[in-house]
C-alpha cells in the first residue's frame, strides 16, 4: 500500500512537471520573451505568493479541511503592515515581518478554534473569516492607501534582490519553505498525523490522534504564511490599498489541487503544490503573453480548477481500482 | 427525535430574534416600519428569497452551489449584451434565463455524473461564469432598457407600498414551500440528506434528484439575475458579487442544517427577513457600508455556530441529568 501510494504521488508530480516544460515550450516558441532571464524571473516572483500561500494552506487540506480566508488575511496584513511603516519610518523589514506574522497568527487562532475547537464545518467558518477579514480593511484603511514612499527602502530592496541570477528573493523563500514542510509532513509524527487525519477523521479520532492540536496548528500556521505573504505582496507591488489580493484564495486553493493536494484529504506534497503554483501561474502568463484579454483570466482560473479536481478524481479512483485488484490478488 | 425537539426550539428562536430586531431597529430608528421602508425591505431581499427558495433544497439534499451569484451576473449580462445586440426583450429575458438553467444543469452535471465535490467545484464555477461575464461585457454595463420592465423591478404597485416583484416572489415561494412540504419529491430531498445511501436503497433516483434541484436553484438564479438588473436597470459583470454567502447565511439562519436532511421553508423566509432587517437598520442608523461585510460574515458564523452551541449544551445538560 505504501509503494502504491508513493508510486501515484511521484507519477502525479513527475507528469505536473512534463505539462509544465511543455507550457513554457508552446509559450517561449510563440512568444520567445517569455522564456528569456526577465522572464523567468518574472514568472518566479509573480508565482512566489500563491506559492508560499499554497504551501501554507497544504497540510489543513491534507487533513480535509479549507482555509478561504487565506486572500484577506493577506490584505489585512499587507496594508496593516504599510500602516505602521507609514507611522514609524524607523521601520525596517524585520518588524515588517513581525507585524505581518503575528496580524496572521491571530486569524489563523480565530479559525482553529471555531473549526477545531468547535468542529464546525471548516468552509462555511472560513467562507465567514473571509468576509470579516476584508471587512476588517474595508473598516480600518478607511480608503486610505499607501504608495512606495512610505515603505521602508531596505524591505523594497529586499524585494528585488535576485539569487543566482535567477532566483528572485521571495521564490527562494517559498523554496525553501517547501522544503521544510515537505520534510516535516514526510519524516515527523505531526506530519504523518496530518496524512491519517485526512484519509479517515474518525479513525483518527479512535486511535487518539491529537486532531484538536494539528487542525488548531495547521491553521494558525496558514494564518502565519498569510501574514507573511502580505509583507510579500508589498515588496512586489510597492503599493497597498482594501482590495488588496481580493479573490485570490481560488487561485491558491486551484495551485494546490492541481499539485495534487486531494480535497478529499490524506494526499499530497508540498513538492507537488510548488509545481501546481507554477503552472497556475505558466498558463496565465502565457496567455497575457499570447495576447488573451485579461478580462478572462477568472473564467481560467475556475476552468482550470474543476479542470484539476476531475483529474483528481479520475487519478484517485484509478488508485482505488489498483488498491482493489492488489489486495484481491493478494488473497489469491 | 432529540434533534427534531432541538429545531423546533431554533425555529421558534428565529422568529422570536425577527421580532426582537424589529422592536429594537423601530425603537432607535424613526422610520424603521414606514412603509416606505418596509417597501425597501421587501425589495433588497428579492434576489436572496428567489434564490434561497431554491438552495433550501440543495443544502437539505447535503449539496452547496455558490456559483449562484456568479450566475445571477452572467444572466444579467446576458440579458444586457443581447438586448443591445438588438434582440427583443422578451427573447433576452428567455435567454437570460435559459442561461441560469444551463449553468445550474452544469454544476449538477459535474457534482453527480462526474462525482465531484460540490463545493469545490462551485467554487471552480463561480470564477467560472463570473469570468465568463466579465468576458463578456469587460467594464462595460448597459443601462437602457425599456420603461416597462425597469418600473416592474422598481417601482410599487399603484399607490401601495407592495413592490410590483413581490406577488413573483410569493408564487414563486408557495411554490416550492409545497414542492417541499407536500410532494414526494420534497419528501425525496429530506431523505437523501439523512441519507444518501439509505435513500438509495429505498429506490430513490438520487443523481437525477440531485441534478434537477441544481438546474432549478440555475434557473432561479436566472430569474433572480433578471430581477436584479430591472431592479437596479443595469447590466454588469459585478452584479450581485457575495451574494451567495447571504443566501447560504440566511438558510443556515433559517434553521436548515448544513450537514444536510433538516430545513424548512418559513424557517428560511424568516432567516431572510432576518438578514435583511438588520442590514435595513444599519443602514438607518447610517453605520458605514463597510461595516456590513463584517456583519455578513458575523451573521453567518453565528447561524452556522449557534446549532452545534445549542446542541452541546443540550447535551451536557442531559449527561448531567443522568448523572444526578
Amino acid at each position: 500500500m505504501a509503494s502504491l501510494l508513493k508510486k501515484r504521488s511521484f507519477g502525479r508530480e513527475t507528469s505536473l512537471g512534463v505539462i509544465l516544460v511543455f507550457t513554457i515550450g508552446i509559450t517561449g516558441f510563440i512568444n520567445p520573451r517569455f522564456v528569456t532571464g526577465d522572464g523567468t524571473r518574472d514568472l518566479l516572483s509573480a508565482t512566489a505568493i500563491v506559492a508560499l500561500l499554497a504551501i501554507g494552506i497544504a497540510p489543513i487540506m491534507i487533513m480535509r479541511h479549507i482555509d478561504l480566508s487565506i486572500a484577506s488575511t493577506v490584505g489585512l496584513s499587507a496594508w496593516l503592515v504599510a500602516d505602521s511603516c507609514a507611522k514609524n519610518p524607523s521601520f525596517t523589514w524585520l518588524q515588517c515581518f513581525l507585524i505581518g506574522g503575528l496580524v496572521g497568527v491571530c486569524v489563523g487562532v480565530i479559525n482553529g478554534l471555531l473549526v477545531a475547537g468547535l468542529r464546525l464545518p471548516s468552509l462555511v467558518v472560513t467562507l465567514g473569516t473571509l468576509y470579516i477579514v476584508r471587512g476588517g480593511v474595508y473598516v480600518v484603511s478607511n480608503s486610505v492607501d499607501y504608495n512606495a514612499q512610505e515603505m521602508p527602502p531596505s524591505l523594497l530592496s529586499l524585494g528585488q534582490k535576485v539569487f543566482f541570477g535567477l532566483l528572485p528573493f521571495p521564490f527562494l523563500l517559498a523554496l525553501l519553505l517547501m522544503a521544510t514542510v515537505a520534510w516535516i509532513m514526510k519524516y515527523t509524527k505531526p506530519g504523518r498525523d496530518c496524512y491519517a487525519i485526512g484519509s479517515n477523521p474518525p479513525a483518527a479520532d479512535l486511535v487518539g490522534l491529537k486532531v484538536f492540536r494539528r487542525t488548531f496548528l495547521a491553521y494558525i500556521f496558514s494564518g502565519f504564511i498569510a501574514g507573511i505573504a502580505g509583507v510579500f505582496y508589498l515588496m512586489r507591488f510597492a503599493q497597498v490599498d482594501s482590495t488588496a489580493f481580493y479573490g485570490q484564495e481560488l487561485a491558491v486553493v486551484a495551485a494546490a489541487v492541481i499539485g495534487g493536494i486531494g480535497l478529499l484529504g490524506g494526499a499530497g506534497t508540498a513538492v507537488g503544490v510548488v509545481i501546481g503554483a507554477l503552472l497556475v501561474q505558466t498558463i496565465q502568463g502565457g496567455l497575457a503573453a499570447l495576447g488573451v484579454d485579461a478580462f478572462w483570466k477568472a473564467a481560467i482560473n475556475g476552468l482550470l480548477l474543476i479542470v484539476a479536481i476531475y483529474a483528481d478524481r479520475v487519478l484517485a479512483s484509478r488508485s482505488e481500482k489498483a488498491l482493489l485488484a492488489q489486495r484481491i490478488k493478494e488473497r489469491v | 427525535m432529540p434533534t427534531f425537539k432541538l429545531r423546533k426550539s431554533w425555529d421558534t428562536a428565529i422568529l422570536a430574534l425577527l421580532f426582537m430586531v424589529w422592536v429594537l431597529a423601530s425603537l432607535t430608528t424613526d422610520n424603521f416600519l414606514s412603509s416606505i421602508n418596509v417597501s425597501q425591505i421587501f425589495s433588497n431581499s428579492s434576489e436572496i428569497m428567489i434564490m434561497g427558495f431554491a438552495m433550501i433544497f440543495l443544502i437539505i439534499a447535503g449539496e452547496i452551489d455558490l456559483s449562484i451569484a456568479s450566475i445571477l451576473a452572467l444572466s444579467s449580462s446576458m440579458l444586457g449584451w443581447s438586448y443591445a445586440h438588438g434582440a427583443p426583450i422578451w427573447l433576452a429575458i428567455i435567454i437570460a434565463m435559459a442561461v441560469g438553467t444551463l449553468c445550474g444543469f452544469i454544476n449538477g452535471f459535474l457534482v453527480t455524473k462526474l462525482g465531484l465535490g460540490s463545493l469545490a467545484v462551485t467554487i471552480g464555477a463561480l470564477a467560472l461564469y463570473r469570468g465568463i461575464a466579465n468576458g463578456l461585457l469587460g467594464t462595460n454595463t448597459i443601462n437602457e432598457f425599456p420603461e416597462f420592465w425597469t418600473s416592474f423591478g422598481f417601482d410599487t404597485i399603484g399607490t401601495t407600498f407592495i413592490p410590483q416583484t413581490l406577488p413573483v416572489i410569493i408564487a414563486f415561494g408557495i411554490f416550492f414551500g409545497l414542492l417541499l412540504h407536500n410532494t414526494p419529491f420534497g419528501r425525496r430531498t429530506l431523505a437523501i440528506g439523512q441519507s444518501p445511501e439509505a435513500a438509495r436503497f429505498a429506490g430513490i433516483n438520487v443523481v437525477r434528484h440531485k441534478i434537477i434541484i441544481f438546474t432549478f436553484t440555475g434557473f432561479m438564479s436566472g430569474v433572480a439575475g433578471v430581477i436584479y438588473t430591472f431592479r437596479f436597470s443595469t447590466a454588469q459583470a459585478d452584479n450581485g458579487v457575495g451574494l451567495e454567502l447571504l443566501v447560504i447565511s440566511a438558510c443556515l439562519l433559517g434553521g436548515v442544517s448544513i450537514f444536510g436532511g433538516i430545513g424548512t421553508m418559513w424557517g428560511v423566509v424568516a432567516g431572510v427577513f432576518l438578514a435583511s432587517s438588520v442590514e435595513s437598520w444599519l443602514t438607518l442608523r447610517e453605520i458605514n457600508a463597510q461595516w456590513r461585510t463584517i456583519v455578513t460574515g458575523v451573521l453567518l458564523l453565528i447561524s452556522v455556530a449557534a446549532p452545534v452551541l445549542v446542541d452541546k449544551w443540550k447535551r451536557a445538560k442531559a449527561a448531567s441529568g443522568i448523572q444526578g
